[in-house]
C-alpha cells in the first residue's frame, strides 16, 4: 500500500523528511559508558590543568606593601581637601630575599574604592576622550564645567579622581648608594586604548587644543601637562590616565604603574636587596577607610599570581574522578542486581 | 466591565421591543407615523471577539448579542491600534510596556532600548501571526458575504450580494443553494407551497425536512405575483434556539386582512440548503449576526491549554522574585548609604539634582531602576517564543501523512494552536458514536424472513446456518424468486425442496421486500426519476442512479437494499407509490401513513395493491410490533433479532396485515375522525393507530449496520492504555449503544456492566445510584461499565452530581445514550470541574455535538459525512477516529515535551542571566551598575540564546514516534503536567540559580580582587568581567539546551554551535569597532582583549564544565536508579526493529542512514547491555496488543494506582 499521490488526493500533505518529522538526526543518549568515559577523560584534563596552572603560579615572585598606615602623616593632611597643594612625601625601605626575575610590574592597588559605581562609570564623556569635540562635557555630571561655566578636560568623576601618587623604587645597594630603578611608563595600557580610543584633539600645539577648556577640580595641573620628561605622553593619552580610565570591576583593584626597564644592572629583573619606595602621597583614601599599597610582581603566561583556576581545576579534576567512581560502582551494582533477577 | 463601557457609548444599544415587524419587501404602509426600524446587514464577521460575546445568553437572556462589526473587525486602517490594544491586554505585554515606560522617564541604568526593542520584536511578531489569521478568517467572510443572491425588487430579479440582503427583502433561492438569511417562506414551485430543506450543517440532521407556506402566500409563484404581495410579519426579536420561531403574517388581500400565524416550518434557516425543490421566494426576516446560526455560532471561547496556566503561576512566582530583589536591593542601598563615606565618597559626588530630590522620590526612584534593572528575569521573548513554536509547530499535524484520509482525501485540520501541548495531558475521552465511532453509513446486513436468517452478500441473500429445508451447505436464493428466476428455483429444488414450499417462501420474500419499500418515508431525488415512467427498466443501473432522502438512514439503507435486491422505489407522486419488481413497474396506491412517533416506536402504511387488495404495512423496534403479531415465526425471528443486536446490528421487525375492504373502510373512516378532531387530536389518533395496527402477521426482520469506522477497538484500547477514560456520549438507544459501545471495545465481556437507566424520579435515581456505588465497592476487582441515559443523567445531575460522578469516577468505562447535544456539554463541564480538574477531550462529528466540543478542553471535529460543523468549531478536525492515537500518542506528546521544556528552560536561562546582575549589585554599592553591556542585555534573548530552543521546540522527538505510538503506556509519563510540576520547575530554577552562582563567583575569584589575567601585565576592568560572565553563560546555557536535545537534526547542530559562533563572531564585530552612534564604547575591544588571556580561556571552559557537571550526574543517575518508562523506551529504540512497522510514510533515504548510524553507534558506544535492557521491559511492560486479556490486565493496573 504505497502512498501515490494522485490526481484527486489534493489535500495529501508532502512526503518530505521536514513534514514528516523524519529528518535524518542523530539520537543524543547519556549512556552510561559515554558519560563515564567522559567524566573520566575529562577528570584527566582538569587534572593535568590545574596542577601546571598551580606550578606556573608558585613560580610567581609578589610583592605589596600597604603604605596607608605607614604614612599616616600625610594622609591625616591629605583628608582634608584644603591642603591638596602642600606636597608630602613619605619613604619605604623594604627587602627583597630573591631576585625577581624576568619582568617585573608595579602596580598601585586600592582598597574599598568604588569604581564600579553606576555614577561613577557614566560619569565620562567618550567624545572628549577621542578628541573630536574637546568641549562635549554632556554626560560628565556632576564635573562637567568649573564654576565659570568652562568645560573641563578631561570631564567627570573619573577624570577628576585620577590616582595621583608618584612611587619611585630606588635599589639600596648600601645605604649610602640609592639608584633609582628605570621604570617604563609605556605598555601599560590595551594597545588600542592608547591608539584608538583616547585620542588628542588634533592641534599642532597640544596647550591650544585644549584652551577653553579647564582641568578637572582635584588636578594640580592641566591633563596636557601630565608627564613632564616624555612630552608625547600627555593629554589625553596618557598611559596612566588612560590606564585609571579603565574602570575597575570590584572596589578592591590593582591598577598597572610601571614596568622594569631591564637595562644595566636589571636585565635580570630585580636582584635581591634592599630597596625603597618614595611615595609623593596626593592620593587620599582615608577619606573613605580604603587603603592603598604598592606591589612588585612578575608574571607568567597565564597573568598573575592566583592560585585560584589552578585550585578549581585539580578541585573539578578530582570530583569528576570521584563521580566517575561513584558512579561506576552504581552501575556495576545494578548491573548486578539485574542479572540476579534476570537469573531468578 | 468591557461590555458595560460598550454599552455606554452605544455599540451595544438594547432591543426596545420584543418583536419586529416586516414590511415585506420593505413596502412600509403609506400613512400613519411609522420609522422603519433599523436592522443589520446580512453580513458575517467572524474575527475574535472578546469575552464580552461569550456570556450574555447566561447574564442577561433578553439582551442579545449585537454584531460586533464596529469594533472587532481588523481593516487595513485601525490594524495597528488595535493590535496594539489587544497585544497590551496582556499581562506580560503590559508588564514590559511599563518597564519601558519606567525606563523612559526615570534615570534608569539601562537604556529603554534594552526592553523597548524586545517588546517591539514581540508585538510585532505577535500581530503578524494575528493580523495573519485573520487575514484567512476576513477572506472566508468575504467569500460568504459576497455570494450572488437574487433578491426580488421592483417587480423583477435582482442579483445582488448576500451581504446586501435586508431584512424585508423577498429572496429567491434555487434547488441545492444555501439560504442567505433566515427566511420565512413565501412559496415554493409546488402548489402547495411545500419545499423541501436539509439542515446538516446547522444540527447534524441529513433527512429532508418539509417546510410549507401560507396558502394565501403559496400560490404567488411568480415574481410579478410576488410584487403585488402587502403583508407585514410579526415576529420575536431573534434568538438562538434552532427550533423556536413564532410570529404571524398579516396579508392584505382585496382591503381585507388575513392573520396567519407563523411556526418554524415556516421559516428557513440560513445555512439550511433546499433539497428536491426547483425554487423558493422567502422573505428574509433575520439577517447577518442576527440569524440563528450565526447566534448558535458561538464565538470560539479562548481555550488556555494547562501549560499555559503554569507558565502565567511560574511568571507570577518569578515577578515575586524580581520584587523581592528589588525591595532587598533597594533596603540594602539605604543602609549602607547611612554611612556618608558611602553615601557620597569623595571622588563620586552627587549632582545637584541627586541632592535636592526628596528622600521618598528618591527611594520610589532607586526602587524602580532596581526593576528596571533585573526585569529581564521575566522572559519578554517566552510568550513569542511559545507563540512561534505554536504556530509553527501545528503545521506538523496538517503535514502528516498518518493523519491523512486517502478515501475522503482529508488531513488534519488545526483551528488553533494554542492547544498542541494540550492533546499530551488528556484523561477524559468524550467521543459521539454515530459517525465517530461508526461510519455512519447504514448498510443493510442481515434479515430474517420468516424465521430463516439470511446475510447479503453481493446483492444476493445468502441464507445462513442450517435452514428447515436444506441441511447441508449454503443454500443460496435469490429473491429476485419470479418467474423469470425459475431457473434459480430449479437448481435449489435439487436439493430436495418440494416446489410448493419454494413458492410459499417466493411469496414470503416478495411480500417482506415489498413491505420494506413501502413502509417508509423516503423521498427521491427529482432529477433522477426523469425518464423513469418510460423505457424498459434496467434493473442493475437502479441503486446507482436513485438518490434517496431519508429522515432515517435506515430507512434508506433498507430502501436501497430492497432496490438491490430487485425490488426498486422509484417514487411517489400524489398517492402512488411506484415499485418496479425486475422490469415490472408497480403502482401502489398509498392510502394513508401513520406516522413513526417515538412512544409507539412503529410507523406504518396502508397501500393498495395493484390487484386491489389493500395492506397494511407496519415496521418498527421488535419491542413494538412483535406483541401486536398473531402470525409469523415470531419466535424465531425474536431469537434472530437479539442475535442481531448482539452483534451491533440496529434492527427493525417488519409485519403486516391484510385488510378486507370492510375493514378498511372502519380505518379509514375512524382516522378520518381523528386527523378531524379539534380537541385531543393526539390522544385520538393514538387510539386509532393502536386500533389499526393489531392482528399483524410478521414477515421478518431486518439488521442495519453502521459500521465500526477502522481500527476503533484499537484505538479504544490504546486510549486507555494511555490512562485516558473512555466516554460514548450518544443520542442512540440504550440497546444500540450498548452493542456497539461491546464491539467497538469500549464495554469489555469481562466488564460487569451497571445501569443506571429509565429513572423517573429523584429518590429512585438516588436509591440507584447508591446501589450502585455499593456494588463497585462491593467488587473492585473487576472493571465497571456504566450506562446512563439522558432523562436518568438529567435527574442525577440535578441533585446527586456528587454522588453520580463517585460512581462515574470508579467506573472505567462510561455509556451515556440518548443524550441531548446540551447534556453532552454539561457532562464534560461536569467533569472538568471535579476536584481533580482533568483535561477533557471531545470528539464529534456531527452539528449536535459542537457544543460538547465547544466545552471540552479540546474540541476534536471528525470531517464526516454529517457536514462541517463540528469540524469547523473543532480545535482540530481529523478525518478518522483512529487518527486520534496518533495526534494525542505522538503529537501530543511531543508537543507537551517540547512546550514544557521551552517554558522551563526560558525560565532557566533568565535566571542565569540576571542573577549575575544582582548579585554585582552586592560589589557596587546597590549603585545599579549593570554587569553587562546594554547591547547584551538587549540581545541575549532575541539572538543569542533564542534559536536553539526554538527549534529544539520545534524537531525535538525524545523518543522515537513509532515506539509512543505502539506503547500507549508512555503517555502516563507525561499526564498531569508532570513536565511543569512544581518540583520540576523548582529544579530548573534552583539550577538557574547554582549556574549563576558559578558564573559570577568564579569570574569574581578569577580576576575579582587584583589579579592580571594577561601575560603583559595589563589589567581588565569591569566591563571586561561583564563579558566574562556573560561568554561563560551563552556557552553554558547553549549546551544546557543542547543536553535536553535528544534528536540531533542537522537543523539543531546548525542553530546550536551556529548561536555560539554568532555570539562570538558578534562580540568581536561590535568590540572591533568604535561604532559611532553608540553614545558609549565600554565594550571597545574588550571581547578580544579577554579572549587574547590564556587564563580567560581556561576559566571558561571550567565554569561551563562545572556548570553542566552536576546536571549530567543527575540525569545519570537518575536514569540508572529510577529510570521512567519514557527513558526505558529511550533505549529499545537502539536494538528493535518497531521503526517502519505500521507507517507507511517513512522517508526512506532518511531511515536507511538513521538506521545505519543508529547501528554504528550502537557498536561504539552500545555496550551497556541493551540486551537485557530490552527484556525487562518487554517482560514489565507488554507492547501494544490486542489481547483482551493483556489489556484488561493493565487498565486495571491504571485503575487502582
Amino acid at each position: 500500500m504505497k502512498r501515490t499521490p494522485q490526481g484527486c488526493q489534493s489535500r495529501l500533505p508532502d512526503n518530505t523528511a521536514l513534514k514528516q518529522q523524519q529528518l535524518p538526526a542523530y539520537r543524543l543518549q547519556l549512556s552510561a559508558t559515554g558519560v563515564l568515559s567522559g567524566f573520566f577523560a575529562t577528570g584527566v584534563f582538569c587534572l593535568g590543568v590545574g596542577i601546571i596552572l598551580i606550578l606556573s603560579a608558585k613560580s610567581i615572585k609578589e610583592i605589596e606593601i600597604n603604605y596607608t598606615k605607614i604614612c599616616a602623616n600625610c594622609a591625616k593632611l591629605r583628608e582634608n581637601a584644603v591642603d591638596f597643594d602642600k606636597e608630602c612625601t613619605c619613604s619605604i625601605p623594604f627587602h627583597i630575599p630573591e631576585t625577581m626575575q624576568g619582568n617585573v610590574y608595579m602596580y598601585y592597588k586600592l582598597y574599598g574604592f568604588y569604581q564600579n559605581l553606576y555614577g561613577y562609570i557614566l560619569s565620562r564623556s567618550n567624545s572628549q576622550l577621542l578628541g573630536t569635540d574637546v568641549k562635549d562635557v554632556g554626560s560628565c555630571a556632576p564635573f562637567r564645567e568649573s564654576h565659570n561655566g568652562t568645560p573641563i578636560a578631561p570631564c567627570g568623576a573619573i577624570a577628576n579622581s585620577i590616582f595621583n601618587d608618584t612611587i619611585i623604587l630606588s635599589y639600596n645597594l648600601n645605604s649610602s648608594i640609592h639608584i633609582k630603578v628605570p621604570m617604563l611608563r609605556s605598555g601599560i595600557t590595551w594597545w588600542t586604548d592608547k591608539y584608538v580610543k583616547f585620542r588628542n584633539p588634533s592641534s599642532n600645539n597640544l596647550s591650544s587644543a585644549f584652551a577653553g577648556t579647564t582641568k578637572p577640580p582635584y588636578w594640580p595641573k592641566p591633563v596636557y601637562e601630565l608627564d613632564e620628561e616624555d612630552p608625547g605622553n600627555n593629554g589625553f593619552i596618557n598611559d596612566d590616565f588612560i590606564v585609571w580610565m579603565r574602570t575597575a570591576a570590584f572596589p578592591t583593584f590593582k591598577k598597572l604603574y610601571r614596568r622594569l626597564s631591564r637595562t644595566q644592572r636589571f636585565i635580570e629583573g630585580l636582584p635581591a636587596g634592599n630597596y625603597s619606595f618614595n611615595i609623593t602621597y596626593n592620593f587620599p583614601v582615608t577619606r573613605f577607610r580604603g587603603e592603598k599599597s604598592v606591589v612588585l610582581s612578575t608574571l607568567t603566561w597565564s597573568g598573575g599570581r592566583s592560585l585560584f583556576l589552578g585550585l578549581a581545576y585539580t578541585v573539578t579534576g578530582a570530583v569528576t574522578w570521584l563521580a566517575t567512581f561513584s558512579m561506576m560502582a552504581a552501575h556495576l551494582m545494578l548491573k548486578e542486581r539485574k542479572m540476579f533477577f534476570s537469573q531468578q | 466591565m468591557w461590555c458595560w463601557i460598550r454599552r455606554q457609548l452605544g455599540f451595544d444599544p438594547p432591543h426596545q421591543t420584543e418583536t419586529r415587524t416586516i414590511y415585506i419587501a420593505n413596502r412600509f404602509p403609506q400613512s400613519g407615523l411609522y420609522t422603519p426600524q433599523k436592522f443589520i446587514d446580512n453580513r458575517i464577521i467572524s474575527s475574535k471577539s472578546p469575552e464580552c460575546n461569550s456570556q450574555p445568553h447566561i447574564l442577561e437572556p433578553l439582551v442579545l448579542p449585537l454584531p460586533q462589526e464596529n469594533m472587532f473587525q481588523y481593516t487595513v486602517w485601525n490594524f495597528v491600534p488595535k493590535t496594539l490594544f489587544e497585544q497590551f491586554r496582556r499581562v506580560a505585554n503590559f508588564y514590559f510596556l511599563i518597564i519601558f515606560l519606567v525606563q523612559l522617564m526615570i534615570d534608569t541604568p539601562t537604556s529603554p532600548i534594552t526592553s523597548g526593542l524586545p517588546l517591539f520584536f514581540v508585538i510585532t511578531v505577535t500581530a503578524i501571526k494575528q493580523g495573519y489569521e485573520d487575514w484567512l478568517r476576513h477572506n472566508s467572510d468575504n467569500e460568504v458575504n459576497g455570494a450572488p443572491v437574487y433578491v426580488v425588487r421592483s417587480g423583477g430579479l435582482v442579483k445582488t450580494r448576500s451581504k446586501n440582503v435586508r431584512v424585508g427583502d423577498i429572496v429567491r433561492v434555487a434547488k441545492d443553494e444555501i439560504f442567505p438569511a433566515d427566511l420565512v417562506l413565501l412559496s415554493s414551485d409546488r402548489l402547495d407551497g411545500s419545499c423541501h430543506v436539509t439542515t446538516a450543517s446547522l444540527d447534524g440532521e441529513t433527512n429532508l425536512k418539509t417546510h410549507v407556506a401560507v396558502p394565501e402566500t403559496a400560490v404567488l409563484q411568480t415574481v410579478a405575483s410576488l410584487d403585488t404581495l402587502e403583508a407585514v410579519i410579526e415576529c420575536h426579536q431573534p434568538e438562538a434556539d434552532l427550533y423556536r420561531f413564532t410570529g404571524q403574517m398579516m396579508i392584505t388581500q382585496q382591503l381585507e386582512e388575513i392573520l396567519r400565524p407563523l411556526g418554524p416550518e415556516s421559516l428557513l434557516l440560513r445555512g439550511a440548503r433546499l433539497k428536491n425543490t426547483k425554487e423558493i421566494f422567502g422573505v428574509a426576516v433575520y439577517t447577518g449576526m442576527e440569524t440563528k446560526m450565526a447566534l448558535n455560532y458561538k464565538s470560539k471561547s479562548q481555550k488556555r491549554s494547562a501549560v499555559e496556566k503554569s507558565m502565567n503561576t511560574f511568571l507570577i512566582i518569578y515577578l515575586i522574585i524580581l520584587i523581592a530583589e528589588a525591595i532587598i536591593s533597594t533596603i540594602l542601598k539605604y543602609s549602607w548609604q547611612a554611612e556618608e563615606k558611602w553615601d557620597e565618597p569623595w571622588y563620586n559626588q552627587k549632582t545637584e539634582h541627586q541632592r535636592n530630590s526628596s528622600k521618598i522620590l528618591r527611594f520610589i526612584s532607586d526602587f524602580l531602576a532596581f526593576l528596571v534593572l533585573y526585569n529581564f528575569i521575566i522572559p519578554i521573548s517566552l510568550y513569542v517564543t511559545v507563540e512561534m513554536q505554536k504556530f509553527l509547530g501545528s503545521f506538523f499535524i496538517g503535514w502528516d501523512l498518518d493523519l491523512y484520509h486517502e478515501e475522503s482525501d482529508q488531513k488534519a485540520q488545526v483551528n488553533t494552536s494554542d492547544l498542541n501541548e494540550e492533546l499530551g495531558q488528556v484523561e477524559y475521552v468524550f467521543t459521539d458514536k454515530t459517525g465517530t465511532l461508526t461510519e455512519n453509513e447504514m448498510q443493510f446486513r442481515e434479515c430474517s424472513i420468516n424465521g430463516i436468517k439470511y446475510q447479503e452478500s453481493n446483492g444476493r441473500l445468502v441464507s445462513e446456518g442450517p435452514t428447515p429445508d436444506s441441511s447441508e451447505g449454503p443454500f443460496y436464493r435469490n429473491s429476485l424468486s419470479h418467474l423469470n428466476n425459475l431457473s434459480h428455483l430449479t437448481t435449489s429444488s435439487s436439493f430436495g425442496t418440494s416446489l410448493e414450499n419454494e413458492i410459499e417462501l417466493i411469496k414470503k420474500h416478495d411480500l417482506f421486500f415489498k413491505a420494506v419499500s413501502l413502509c417508509h418515508t423516503v423521498q427521491i431525488s427529482n432529477v433522477q426519476t426523469d425518464g423513469i415512467g418510460d423505457g424498459p427498466w434496467q434493473s442493475s443501473l437502479a441503486p446507482s442512479q436513485l438518490e434517496y432522502y431519508a429522515s432515517s438512514p435506515d430507512e434508506k439503507a433498507l430502501v436501497e437494499a430492497a432496490a438491490r435486491i430487485g425490488i426498486v422505489f422509484i417514487g411517489n407522486s400524489e398517492d402512488t407509490m411506484e415499485v418496479k419488481t425486475l422490469g415490472k413497474l408497480e403502482r401502489y396506491k398509498l392510502l394513508h401513513v401513520l406516522e413513526f412517533d417515538s412512544d409507539r416506536r412503529r410507523m406504518s402504511v396502508i397501500v393498495q395493491a395493484p390487484s386491489g387488495e389493500k395492506f397494511l404495512f407496519a415496521k418498527g423496534a421488535e419491542s413494538s410490533v412483535l406483541p401486536k403479531c398473531i402470525g409469523g415465526e415470531i419466535e424465531t425471528t425474536r431469537i434472530h433479532v437479539d442475535e442481531f443486536a448482539l452483534k451491533g446490528l440496529r434492527t427493525l421487525c417488519i409485519a403486516y396485515r391484510q385488510l378486507t375492504s370492510k375493514e378498511y373502510e372502519d380505518i379509514d373512516r375512524r382516522l378520518f375522525e381523528a386527523r378531524t378532531a379539534l380537541q385531543q387530536r393526539e390522544e385520538k389518533l393514538a387510539d386509532v393507530f393502536q386500533f389499526i395496527e393489531k392482528d399483524l402477521v410478521l414477515l421478518g426482520a431486518t439488521a442495519v449496520e453502521d459500521r465500526l469506522q477502522d481500527k476503533v477497538p484499537e484505538t479504544i484500547e490504546a486510549l486507555r492504555m494511555a490512562g485516558i477514560k473512555v466516554w460514548v456520549l450518544t443520542g442512540d438507544k440504550h440497546e444500540t449503544a450498548v452493542s456497539v459501545s461491546l464491539s467497538c471495545g469500549h464495554f469489555h465481556r469481562t466488564m460487569n456492566i451497571l445501569e443506571l437507566t429509565n429513572q423517573k424520579s429523584d429518590s429512585e435515581c438516588a436509591e440507584q445510584l447508591r446501589q450502585l456505588a455499593r456494588r463497585i465497592e462491593e467488587d473492585h476487582v473487576i472493571q465497571h461499565g456504566l450506562v446512563v441515559d439522558g432523562t436518568s443523567l438529567s435527574l442525577a445531575l440535578r441533585e446527586h452530581e456528587k454522588l453520580f460522578m463517585d460512581v462515574c469516577r470508579n467506573c472505567s468505562a462510561v455509556l451515556c445514550c440518548r443524550m441531548a447535544p446540551l447534556q453532552k456539554a454539561k457532562v464534560i463541564r461536569l467533569i472538568k470541574i471535579s476536584p481533580e480538574k482533568p483535561i477533557t477531550l471531545a470528539v464529534g462529528d456531527g452539528a449536535n455535538d459542537v457544543s460538547m466540543i465547544q466545552e471540552a478542553h479540546v474540541g476534536i471535529g471528525i470531517m464526516g459525512k454529517e457536514g462541517r460543523q463540528a469540524a469547523r468549531n473543532s480545535d482540530y478536525a481529523i478525518a478518522r477516529f483512529k487518527f486520534l492515537s496518533k495526534l494525542l500518542f505522538v503529537h501530543g506528546h511531543f508537543y507537551y515535551i517540547r512546550i514544557a521544556t521551552l517554558v522551563q528552560y526560558f525560565f532557566y536561562k533568565n535566571v542565569c542571566f540576571i542573577t549575575p546582575q544582582f548579585l554585582y549589585q552586592f560589589y557596587c554599592l546597590f549603585s545599579q551598575q549593570t554587569l553587562y553591556d546594554s547591547v547584551y542585555l538587549t540581545l541575549y534573548n532575541i539572538c543569542f540564546t533564542s534559536l536553539p530552543i526554538l527549534v529544539y521546540s520545534l524537531l525535538e522527538q525524545h523518543i522515537d514516534p513509532h515506539i509512543l505510538q505502539n506503547k500507549p503506556t508512555l503517555y502516563r509519563d507525561i499526564s498531569k503536567n508532570r513536565q511543569l510540576s512544581i518540583k520540576t520547575f523548582l529544579y530548573w530554577t534552583i539550577l538557574g540559580f547554582s549556574h549563576a552562582f558559578i558564573f559570577f563567583f568564579g569570574s569574581c575569584f578569577l580576576m575579582g580582587k587584583d589579579i592580571s589575567l594577561l601575560g603583559n601585565g595589563q589589567m581588565f576592568g569591569n566591563w571586561t568581567f561583564g563579558t566574562l560572565v556573560f561568554t561563560v553563560m551563552v556557552i553554558t546555557v547553549t549546551v544546557k539546551m543542547a543536553l535536553e536535545t535528544h534528536f540531533w537534526t542537522w537543523i539543531n547542530h546548525f542553530v546550536t554551535w551556529g548561536s555560539i559562533i554568532f555570539y562570538f563572531v558578534f562580540s568581536f564585530f561590535y568590540g572591533g569597532i568604535l561604532w559611532p552612534f553608540l553614545g558609549s564604547q565600554n565594550m571597545y575591544f574588550v571581547f578580544i582583549q579577554l579572549l587574547s588571556s590564556g587564563s580567560a580561556w581556561f576559566a571558561i571552559i571550567l565554569m561551563v564544565v562545572t556548570c553542566l557537571f552536576l546536571d549530567i550526574v543527575k540525569k545519570v543517575f537518575d536514569r540508572q536508579l529510577h529510570p521512567t518508562n519514557t527513558e526505558k523506551a529511550q533505549l529499545i529504540k537502539t536494538n528493535s526493529s518497531v521503526k517502519c512497522l505500521d507507517s507507511m510514510c517513512c522517508f526512506s533515504e532518511g531511515e536507511a542512514t538513521c538506521a545505519s548510524v543508529g547501528r554504528m553507534l550502537e557498536r561504539v558506544i552500545g555496550r551497556c547491555s541493551p540486551t537485557h535492557v530490552s527484556r525487562l521491559w518487554s517482560a514489565s511492560d507488554p507492547f501494544y496488543t490486542n489481547d483482551r486479556s493483556i489489556l484488561t490486565l493493565s487498565t486495571m493496573e491504571s485503575s487502582t494506582c
